[in-house]
C-alpha cells in the first residue's frame, strides 16, 4: 500500500505550530516513513497536489479572500482535513481584532503604533488580499480533525499526525488536550 | 437518613442532601461551574443536570434535594451532549481565548469542564461583543469578557460578607457585574476582603499581584492561620521558590469558614519596609553590622550587671504578634530572670487586662464565635468591626438582611452605623450609663431616650442576643462599664464576645504582659517588637532608655534608636502558637524559608537568656492556664 500522502499550509497565523511541528526533532523522520510530505510552506513545493492528499493539515485562521482560497483548495484536495491550532480551531489571537474591526485594527498598526511616523498610511494596494472578519477554519470549510494548543505541543502533532498515518483518527483527551 | 442510587452505586444521606452533595460522598464527580461548597446551591449554569427515573427533563443536581430510593444517572450520552452544549454557549457567550489568560493551564474551572468533556472545539463561534474590563481598584481587575455570570462573586459579597457591593446588571447578554450602581470597583463599597477574586472560577477577578506569578500546579500551599488581628483566620500562604505569591483563606476553616480581610489578605503582599538581617551595634553613636556573638556580647556586658535587680534592671516590652513560646521565653526572661517590674505587651493590657481581672473572680465569661453566627440580636460596644477583626464584622453583617437587629454602641464614627438599625453616641466613656437605660428597660421601665428605647425594644424580641465588645468598653477609666455590660447580658440571656486585640492578645494577658509601659528606674529596655509596627507614643517613652535592644524584623525609628538591634524572622517566616479571641489554640506555620543571618522571635530570645545565664523551660502551653481566661481557653 502506498504512503498516505499529506500536504499542510498556513493562513492568519504565526507559524508557530509549524515550528512546534519541527520541534518533534529526530521522530519526524519516523513520521516520513509512515507518510509522503507533499508540500508545505516550509519546503519547496507549495499547493497540494491536485490528484488530491490523503491529510491536508491548516495552521492559522482565515482571514482574507486570500486564505479563503488557501482553504476551499485544501479541502477540495484533501481527504481528511485537519485545523492545526488555536487560530485555525478557534481564531484564536488574531480573532481578537474582530472585537475592535478591521479599521481600527489598521489604523492601530499603521498610523497609531508607536513606531510609525507623520508617514504611516494604511495599505492600499489593489493586488492585496481582502481582508474579512477572523474566523476559525470550521467557519469556511468542514473540518474533519481539531487540534487545539497555542501551540500544540510537538508531542500532540506527533500524535496526530502518527495516528492519521496509520488510518486511525486521533482522539485528544488529558495531557494531549490543551487549548493553550 | 436516605437512600438514594447515584449510577448504580447506593448511598445514605441526611434528608435535605442535595444529589450534588451526595454523589461528592460516593466520589461520583459531577461537572459543575455555579456552585462553590461555600455557598448556598444557586443553580444557574446548568453543568450539573442528571436524569433522574421519574423526571421528564434533566435536573440540576446542586439545587435537587436527594429524596428516598431516588434513582440517578450523571453520565449518559444525551447527559453529556448537553454539558457539551451548556459549555459552548458559555465559550460563545463573551472573550473566552484561553492562550493569553490568566488562568489557562489548570485555574480556570471552565477550561478544566471543557478538557474534562474532551471538547476539541467549540461547535459554536464566539459573540464578538466587547464588555469592560475595570481596573480601578488596588488589589483585584474585574474583567468582564471572561465573566460565565455563575454570581459565585455576587453571591460571596452578599451571603459569606454581608457587604453587597457586587451584582448582576441588565439582561441576557447585556448582563455585566457591576460594582454598586455601576460605579469603578475601586471607588466602590468593596472592603477589598478578595473573597471575590477566591471564588470566581474563572479569570474574570484576577488578583493584581499574584496574576502570572504561577499556576495552582507550580505553587506550595502552607495551611496556616493569619496573624493580622484576635480572629485568627484560617489561611493558605502561597509561595512560590520561598517567595510569597498571595494568601488565601481556608473555607474548611473553623473560624472563618474561609473568609479574609483587606489586613489579612492584601496588607502583607504590600509590606515595603526595609528588612533588617544583620545583628547592630551602636559604636561611636552609629550603628554598624556586627556578629550575633558580639552583639549578645554586648548585650549580657550590659544586662548582667541587672539581674535581680528588680525595679532597676531591664523594662520590657513585646509585640502581641509574637507566637505564645516567644511571649512564654520574653516573659521568664525578663520578669522571672532579671526581676524586672515593667514587663508587658504593646498594648498594655488596654484590650485585656480589665476582662481577665473580672475572669478571676467570676470565672472565663465569654461565648465562642459561632454564637455570633447563629445570634438573633448582634450589639457592638467599643470597637468598629469594619475595621478591625473585620471578619467577625462580616459574621454580623451577613445576617443583618435577615432580620437580626445590629445595635452599635460607639462614640466615635462607625463603620457600622450606615447599616445599623440603631447606633448609640454616648459620650466617651458613658457606656455603663447605656446599658444600665439597656437593662431599665429590659425589666420593663420606660426610658425617656427614644433610640435607646428603639434598641431596647429589638433586642426584646431576641431569644439569642451576642454582644460585641472591644477595648473601647474597658480601655476608659471608668470601671463599671464592662460590670455593667455583663449585667445587662444576663439579664436578657445574651453571649458575649471579648475582641481584644492583636493575634496573641490573650495570651499576653494569660502571661500577665498586660501593664502599662514605663522606664521608671530601668537602666536598659528590652523591646521585642518582631514585625508588628513601633507607636510614636513608645518611642517618646523609651527615649531616655540608658540602653535599648530592639528585637525586630524592619528598620523603623526604634531600630535607630537602639544600642543593639537583633534581626528576626518574619510573620511567614515562623511557626509558633497563637490563641484567638475565642480562646482557639492554633498554630501559625512557616511558609517561607527565613532571611539568611535572622533568627526566629523565640531563638534570638533564648540567645539572650542563655548569654546572661538565665534558664527557661518550654512550658508555654502550662503558663496558658496558670489563670482563669476571660474565655476558655482549648
Amino acid at each position: 500500500m502506498a504512503k498516505p500522502k499529506i500536504s499542510s499550509d498556513w493562513m492568519a497565523g504565526c507559524a508557530g505550530c509549524h515550528m512546534s511541528l519541527l520541534d518533534m526533532d529526530e521522530r519526524i523522520i519516523q513520521i516520513a516513513e509512515l507518510v509522503d510530505i507533499r508540500s508545505t510552506p516550509i519546503t519547496d513545493l507549495k499547493e497540494p497536489d491536485a490528484s488530491g492528499v490523503d491529510v491536508g493539515i491548516l495552521e492559522g485562521g482565515v482571514n482574507n479572500s486570500a486564505n479563503e482560497e488557501v482553504a476551499h483548495k485544501m479541502r477540495a484536495r484533501s481527504k481528511i482535513l485537519v485545523a492545526l491550532g488555536d487560530c485555525a480551531v478557534f481564531g484564536g489571537v488574531p480573532a481578537l481584532r474582530n472585537f475592535c474591526g478591521i479599521q481600527e485594527a489598521l489604523k492601530r498598526a499603521y498610523i497609531d503604533a508607536e513606531s510609525v511616523d507623520e508617514s504611516g498610511k494604511i495599505p492600499s494596494d489593489p493586488e492585496l488580499a481582502t481582508m474579512t472578519k477572523v474566523r476559525a477554519l470550521s467557519e469556511v470549510v468542514p473540518v474533519d480533525v481539531f487540534v487545539p494548543g497555542c501551540p500544540p505541543d510537538a508531542d500532540v502533532i506527533f500524535y496526530v499526525l502518527a495516528e492519521l498515518a496509520q488510518g486511525r483518527k486521533p482522539e485528544l483527551k488529558d495531557k494531549l488536550l490543551h487549548w493553550d | 437518613m436516605i437512600t438514594l442510587t447515584i449510577d448504580g452505586q447506593k448511598v445514605e444521606v441526611p434528608e435535605g442532601t442535595t444529589v450534588l452533595e451526595a454523589a461528592d460522598k460516593i466520589n461520583v464527580r459531577i461537572p459543575r461551574l455555579c456552585h462553590h461548597p461555600a455557598l448556598k446551591p444557586y443553580g444557574s449554569c446548568r453543568l450539573c443536570v442528571v436524569e433522574v427515573d421519574g423526571f421528564r427533563t434533566m435536573q440540576a443536581s446542586c439545587t435537587l434535594p436527594a429524596s428516598n430510593n431516588m434513582v440517578v444517572r450523571t453520565d449518559t450520552p444525551a447527559l453529556r451532549e448537553s454539558r457539551e452544549f451548556v459549555l459552548s454557549m458559555l465559550f460563545s457567550e463573551r472573550n473566552h481565548f484561553c492562550p493569553f489568560c490568566q488562568v489557562s493551564g489548570g485555574d480556570c474551572e471552565l477550561q478544566n469542564s471543557a478538557y474534562d468533556e474532551h471538547m476539541t472545539h467549540w461547535p459554536l463561534q464566539p459573540n464578538w461583543t466587547n464588555y469592560p474590563v475595570d481596573t480601578s481598584h488596588p488589589y483585584y481587575v474585574l474583567d468582564n469578557n471572561r465573566c460565565i455570570l455563575c454570581r459565585r462573586c455576587v453571591r460571596a459579597c452578599g451571603e459569606l460578607v454581608g457587604n453587597f457591593t457586587l451584582a448582576i446588571e441588565e439582561r441576557g447578554a447585556n448582563n455585566l457585574l457591576i460594582a454598586d450602581v455601576g460605579v469603578p470597583l475601586g471607588e466602590s463599597t468593596c472592603i477589598k476582603c478578595g473573597t471575590c477574586v477566591q471564588v470566581c472560577p474563572t479569570g474574570a477577578l484576577i488578583d493584581r499581584t499574584s496574576a502570572y506569578q504561577g499556576l495552582d500546579k507550580k505553587v506550595d500551599y502552607t495551611p496556616s492561620i493569619c496573624i493580622g488581628c484576635s480572629v485568627g483566620c484560617s489561611v493558605n500562604v502561597v509561595t512560590r521558590d520561598n517567595r510569597l505569591v498571595r494568601i488565601e483563606g481556608d473555607f474548611n476553616g473553623a473560624v472563618n469558614g474561609g473568609l479574609m480581610c483587606e489586613n489579612g489578605r492584601y496588607v502583607p503582599m504590600t509590606e515595603s519596609r526595609q528588612r533588617i538581617t544583620q545583628p547592630m551595634l551602636k559604636k561611636n553613636g552609629q550603628l554598624e553590622a556586627v556578629s550575633w556573638d558580639e552583639a549578645l556580647k554586648a548585650i549580657a556586658d550590659r544586662m548582667q550587671p541587672l539581674l535581680g535587680k528588680g525595679d532597676h534592671s531591664v523594662a520590657a516590652i513585646a509585640s502581641t504578634r509574637l507566637p505564645a513560646e516567644a511571649l512564654s521565653m520574653f516573659k521568664q526572661l525578663f520578669a522571672d530572670g532579671f526581676g524586672s517590674t515593667v514587663v508587658t505587651s504593646v498594648e498594655e493590657g488596654l484590650p485585656t487586662a480589665r476582662s481577665t481581672e473580672l475572669a478571676q473572680t467570676v470565672g472565663s465569661f465569654e461565648a465562642k464565635l459561632d454564637a455570633l453566627k447563629t445570634a438573633d440580636a448582634v450589639i457592638t460596644v467599643g470597637v468598629d468591626l469594619s475595621r478591625n477583626h473585620q471578619v467577625a464584622g462580616f459574621f454580623a453583617k451577613r445576617i443583618h438582611p435577615n432580620g437580626v437587629p445590629l445595635i452599635v454602641i460607639d462614640p466615635s464614627d462607625n463603620g457600622l452605623d450606615p447599616i445599623c438599625d440603631v447606633a448609640i453616641k454616648p459620650e466617651a466613656g458613658q457606656d455603663a450609663d447605656v446599658f444600665r437605660a439597656l437593662l431599665a428597660a429590659a425589666k420593663g421601665e420606660t426610658i425617656a431616650d427614644a433610640q435607646l428605647a428603639n434598641a431596647a425594644q429589638l433586642i426584646g424580641k431576641a431569644q439569642k442576643p451576642v454582644i460585641v465588645y472591644g477595648k473601647g468598653l474597658i480601655a476608659f477609666n471608668d470601671p463599671q462599664a464592662l460590670e455593667a455590660m455583663i449585667e445587662y447580658a444576663k439579664a436578657i440571656g445574651a453571649s458575649v464576645i471579648g475582641v481584644k486585640g492583636e493575634a496573641n492578645s490573650l495570651v499576653a494577658a494569660q502571661y500577665r504582659l498586660d501593664r502599662p509601659f514605663a522606664l521608671n528606674g530601668h537602666q536598659a529596655a528590652f523591646v521585642a517588637i518582631g514585625d508588628d509596627y513601633v507607636t510614636q507614643r513608645l518611642l517618646q517613652r523609651l527615649e531616655k532608655a540608658p540602653f535599648l535592644v530592639a528585637q525586630a524584623s524592619y528598620a523603623s525609628k526604634l531600630t535607630k534608636m537602639a544600642d543593639v538591634v537583633l534581626p528576626v524572622t518574619i510573620w511567614a517566616e515562623q511557626s509558633g502558637h497563637y490563641v484567638n479571641l475565642e480562646g482557639r489554640l492554633q498554630e501559625a506555620v512557616a511558609a517561607l524559608q527565613a532571611v539568611d543571618g535572622v533568627r526566629s522571635n523565640v531563638e534570638a530570645l533564648r540567645a539572650v537568656a542563655q548569654q546572661v545565664g538565665i534558664e527557661t523551660k518550654d512550658n508555654w502551653k502550662e503558663a496558658l492556664f496558670q489563670r482563669k481566661s476571660a474565655v476558655e481557653i482549648a
